[in-house]
């Protein structure tokens, strides 16, 4: 009973981690957009066609550029989108805690699963 | 103007989507292709931030209530990050008149799927999976009784995960409609269960196709930083709405208006 209760605790935890993670991406992301914000003009005139550019041509682009809203956004994004990377790999150690070691190795396949989705999107 | 119209389109369709347990993506990315004109590939990969960010931030509700099974999500997460991964590979060799017709075709469909009465069917035993595993669980009743359940037809769950996790990286969404049905047809778990625990999952599903788009370009923090902000804050307001306000008199009225513009995407697809 006591291991069930810390187990629920700890899950618990996890999930809080999750919530201020998300509290703190979302503040990088404000404050990124907010430095680069407009009151006239359309932004999204560019969007109309797609256009495939690389995360680093981008992030090169606004550094020679010194466009620091731009660099901050992509930081809190980048944050965002490791949290349920990280969430998936505190679950694996808690399995783990629990000695439910099946579990544990099922949560490591979702998680090098989440890692090689990743260079899915690099180009050779 | 435009990015304070984004944020304001966005807050409200986190606002509705708290309401009607829809994830943002489904009003989002309607709004930024027709009103904004935005490429639907950037409006596809700026709403799975937003699900990222929903589903994470909820994640200690969920858990807190205990109605989310962490064991039988953990399992499921193979099958919706096989299929996203699928699925982002299928995205870059379809063409953007597809993605609007098969995004408009979806949105026609969870039109008629919202309207269905939802059944709540237990299984009678477990399926050899879940006793292994120990899927079974207990969920509160809400008279502070715990109201034991199994789980049945777990590869089954896994396939159809395959399906939601392909669906949620090809149009954006997190699939949480097509995983509920089949945790509740299939797998026999209860509702209130299949939608606490689809709503923990979504954001690891988003994840597997989200990183990907991101390193690809796709994702552009002058379309996704309003757009996740906005949901974020609308859904915090809808949550609090929720029991003050007429859930199934908006539900109707917004199914209305997802048929009228589950069209206009088709037929965006069709003149493309």
């Amino acid at each position: 009973m006591k291991t069930e209760k810390t187990s629920v605790e700890l899950e618990i935890k996890i999930a809080y981690f999750l919530r201020y993670g998300v509290f703190i991406a979302g503040c990088f992301m404000f404050v990124g957009w907010g430095m680069n914000f407009k009151f006239s003009g359309d932004p999204y005139f560019g969007f109309s066609i797609y256009d495939q550019i690389p995360l680093p041509d981008l992030v090169e682009y606004y550094l020679r550029r010194k466009n620091y809203g731009a660099l901050i956004s992509y930081s809190g994004l980048a944050m965002l989108i490791a949290l349920p990377l990280i969430r998936v790999l505190l679950t694996m150690v808690l399995f783990l805690k629990q000695k439910e070691r099946t579990l544990a190795v099922i949560a490591l396949i979702v998680f090098l699963g989440l890692l090689l989705s990743l260079f899915l999107g690099i180009e050779p | 103007m435009y990015a304070i119209l984004l944020l304001v389109i966005s807050i409200l369709a986190g606002f509705i989507g708290a309401l009607l347990g829809l994830g943002g993506g489904i009003i989002v990315i309607p709004a930024l292709t027709l009103i904004f004109g935005v490429d639907i590939r950037y409006a596809v990969a700026a709403s799975l931030i937003s699900i990222i960010a929903t589903s994470s931030g909820a994640a200690a509700s969920f858990l807190k209530d205990h109605l989310t099974n962490l064991r039988v999500a953990v399992v499921l997460e193979i099958g919706t990050v096989a299929g996203a991964m699928t699925g982002f590979l299928i995205s870059s060799s379809i063409k953007s008149s597809w993605l609007y017709f098969i995004f408009g075709t979806f949105l026609l469909l969870s039109a008629f799927l919202m309207l269905r009465k939802k059944t709540d069917s237990r299984a009678e035993k477990n399926h050899p999976w879940s006793e292994k595993l120990k899927l079974a669980g207990a969920f509160p009743d809400g008279k502070g009784q715990l109201v034991a359940y199994k789980v049945a037809a777990v590869p089954f769950g896994i396939f159809c995960m395959f399906f939601a996790g392909i669906l949620s990286a090809v149009l954006g969404i997190g699939s949480g409609i097509f995983k509920v049905m089949a945790m509740d047809g299939a797998m026999k778990l209860p509702m209130k269960v299949s939608s606490a625990t689809s709503n923990f999952m979504i954001g690891v599903t988003a994840t597997a196709s989200a990183g990907a788009y991101f390193l690809r370009g796709d994702i552009r923090p002058e379309i996704a930083c309003p757009v996740a902000i906005g949901i974020i804050f609308g859904s915090i307001l809808g949550a609090k709405a929720m029991s003050e306000l007429p859930a199934n008199a908006i539900r109707k009225v917004f199914v209305a208006v997802m048929i009228i513009v589950s069209i206009q995407m088709i037929m965006k697809g069709i003149n493309s």
